[in-house]
């Protein structure tokens, strides 16, 4: 009965001892026997990494954090097991990172062109680059510095957002529709300007065709002048011949000097036009650039409301002189 | 020759005199019998920690001990253990619909068997098997005289009958509550595959998240010392007992009560000694 005892309780404990230790090494994933390989990466700080947390090699877990240290000269030094199958990617370097939102680390083992652009990360890895046999290391922000950044820029946004709508209120909006309708009467007399000159092109073209017309009956003319020179040259009506050819010879002058007077008008008519073109552009430009009191105008509610107030003064005067034009004007006789 | 008004009064004076002198009689009477209960237990226990040196004694029947109080009591352990690791997988689940990830299951299921469930729910079960065993056992003994005799032939009761007890307890209620822990863990395991949306990696990897080897060793201690406080509870009660047969029951009941309270301040002793220590 005490053998039996003594062999019982014996087997229970060790079958317990056993057990718990085995499993517990196995959730540890304590490398028994030395089956994996080593590596170790420095950081100036480690975060929240732990040991035991995952060593990840382009997204696969390769190993777990063994150990972290302090070490000379303001380092940590973060040892890692892997698995022996595991191949390192050329120019290794270490980032730690979240590997989610619930405080999880992670140490990511990847190639240094594969590193974020960011200018605190590069920085760090370029910090860490040199120690003999350590890897480079750097650690990316946790969720808590993300937040506290995104706070702020929601705070600046808030604060930009707040300053446009004091500085956009119904006067603005008001001065801005104003804006817009005197920039569309500008556009309409400078659509009417243009008409104005689409008639004045017309009117030329249309003396251009009556002196091609006159042109033509001139030619005509000579044509038929040149018959009856050959039909008259045997009936003795020379000179009579020669006071026509005179006499067409000098219409043929003033019709020129009148296409010339023409064409010459033409070309002012064209210059004015090109030069009112380039205008109207530069106009335009500096309407769009804020130049000038017009673009100033538009994009300056400043000076809208300054020559706002300056008309509503001007009214007022007009008004008081209409109202006491003694008080402006006095005539006196002697 | 006294008046009836002058004695009124002075009557009165003493009325209102005696209840705050009862008041505080009765505070220090609960004092006195606290401090003499604690005397009373410091003493037991530096009385077995002498009576451990006869190993003669305590040797032959402590393995008959380790398997009444610990290999006898296994199944109870794993039988808590089993049920609670599937409940803790379910509640953990339903807690963390949509806001956790679900492999987190593991991580609770880990550190709740590991560091409370298993050591406290099993201290619990325990010192009503076995507290109330041993002072029932022992109680008997008292009121039959058995104890006497056992004096009387030259044996150290202490040595005989508690050492053993306490150090069975000691020993097996770790090795009860380690059985615990795994059939908690692998219940809740099982649970998480067969009834969760979760798979045997996740859980898995929630399991390994923040494991540590603390976990087993805070739980393995904490297991000893309830071991170690239920034993001597019931030896101490048991030992104590008189008025025969409903001595020995009051004796048992007692011995019961006093270490389910001696389990749970032992449990917030810990927590706050060693697992808040090891945070800082």
């Amino acid at each position: 009965m005490k053998r039996s005892n003594d062999f019982l309780v014996g087997m229970v404990v060790l079958a317990v001892i056993l057990t718990l230790t085995g499993a517990t090494l196995w959730v540890k994933q304590t490398d028994i026997g030395e089956r994996r390989s080593k590596v170790v990466a420095r950081f100036r700080d480690v975060g929240n990494a732990r040991v035991g947390n995952a060593v990840v090699i382009r997204g696969v877990r390769a190993g777990t954090i063994e150990a972290i240290e302090l070490a000379r000269g303001g380092w940590v030094h973060v040892r890692m097991n892997l698995d022996r199958s595991m191949q390192l990617p050329g120019t290794p370097v270490v980032l730690l990172n979240e590997s989610s939102l619930f405080g999880e680390w992670q140490a990511t083992i990847t190639q240094r062109s594969a590193l974020p652009h960011d200018e605190t990360v590069q920085a760090q890895i370029a910090e860490s680059t040199g120690g003999d046999d350590v890897l480079p290391g750097a650690t990316l922000p946790d969720i808590a510095k993300l937040t506290a950044v995104a706070g702020q820029i929601a705070g600046d946004v808030a604060n930009v957002a707040g300053r446009v709508e004091v500085a956009f209120d119904e006067r603005a909006a008001r001065e801005l529709r104003s804006s817009i309708r005197n920039f569309s009467d500008l556009s309409t007399t400078l659509s009417q300007t243009v008409r104005d000159h689409a008639g004045d092109l017309d009117t030329l073209s249309r003396g251009l065709q009556s002196a091609v017309s006159s042109l033509n009956r001139t030619a005509l003319s000579a044509s038929q002048l040149a018959a009856r020179v050959d039909s008259s040259s045997t009936s003795g009506e020379i000179k009579q011949i020669v006071d026509d050819m005179s006499h067409a010879a000098a219409e043929l002058r003033r019709g020129s000097a009148q296409i010339r007077m023409m064409s010459e008008q033409l070309s002012r008519t064209q210059n004015r036009l090109d030069s009112f073109l380039t205008n109207g552009d530069s106009v335009l430009v500096k309407l769009n650039t804020g130049q000038g009191s017009l673009g100033l105008l538009l994009n300056d509610p400043s000076l809208y409301r300054n020559s706002d107030s300056l008309l509503t003064q001007l009214r007022g005067l007009v008004t008081e002189v209409r109202t006491n034009p003694k008080k402006f004007v006095s005539v006196r006789i002697f | 020759m006294t008046n009836a008004s002058s004695v009124l009064p002075e009557v009165a004076l003493q009325g209102g005199r005696e209840l705050p002198l009862r008041v505080l009689s009765v505070l220090g009477r609960s004092t006195r019998h606290a401090l003499e209960r604690i005397g009373e237990l410091a003493r037991f226990t530096v009385r077995t920690v002498e009576a451990v040196r006869d190993v003669r004694t305590w040797g032959p029947s402590a393995t008959l001990q380790m398997r009444l109080l610990g290999v006898d009591s296994m199944p109870i352990g794993a039988f808590i253990a089993l049920f609670t690791g599937i409940v803790l997988s379910l509640l953990a689940s339903y807690s963390f619909t949509g806001a956790v990830p679900l492999y987190f299951v593991g991580t609770l299921v880990e550190k709740t068997i590991t560091l409370e469930l298993a050591p406290v729910l099993t201290g619990l079960a325990l010192a009503g098997r076995v507290g109330a065993n041993i002072a029932a056992e022992l109680g008997t003994m008292r009121v039959t005289e058995q104890i006497d005799a056992l004096e009387t032939l030259g044996y150290d009761p202490h040595a005989y009958l508690v050492v053993p007890r306490v150090l069975a307890g000691m020993l097996m209620f770790p090795v009860v509550v380690g059985a615990a822990m795994l059939a908690g863990v692998a219940s809740g395991w099982v649970a998480s595959v067969g009834l969760l949306d979760l798979s045997s990696g996740d859980f898995v990897k929630g399991l390994r998240l923040f494991f540590s080897g603390f976990d087993v060793r805070y739980g393995l201690v904490k297991a000893s010392s309830f071991g170690f406080i239920v034993t001597l509870i019931g030896s101490v009660r048991g030992l104590r007992a008189s008025g025969g047969a409903q001595g020995v029951g009051r004796a048992a009941t007692d011995a019961v009560v006093y270490s389910a309270v001696m389990i749970l301040m032992l449990d917030a002793f810990w927590a706050i000694t060693w697992l808040l220590g090891s945070q800082r």
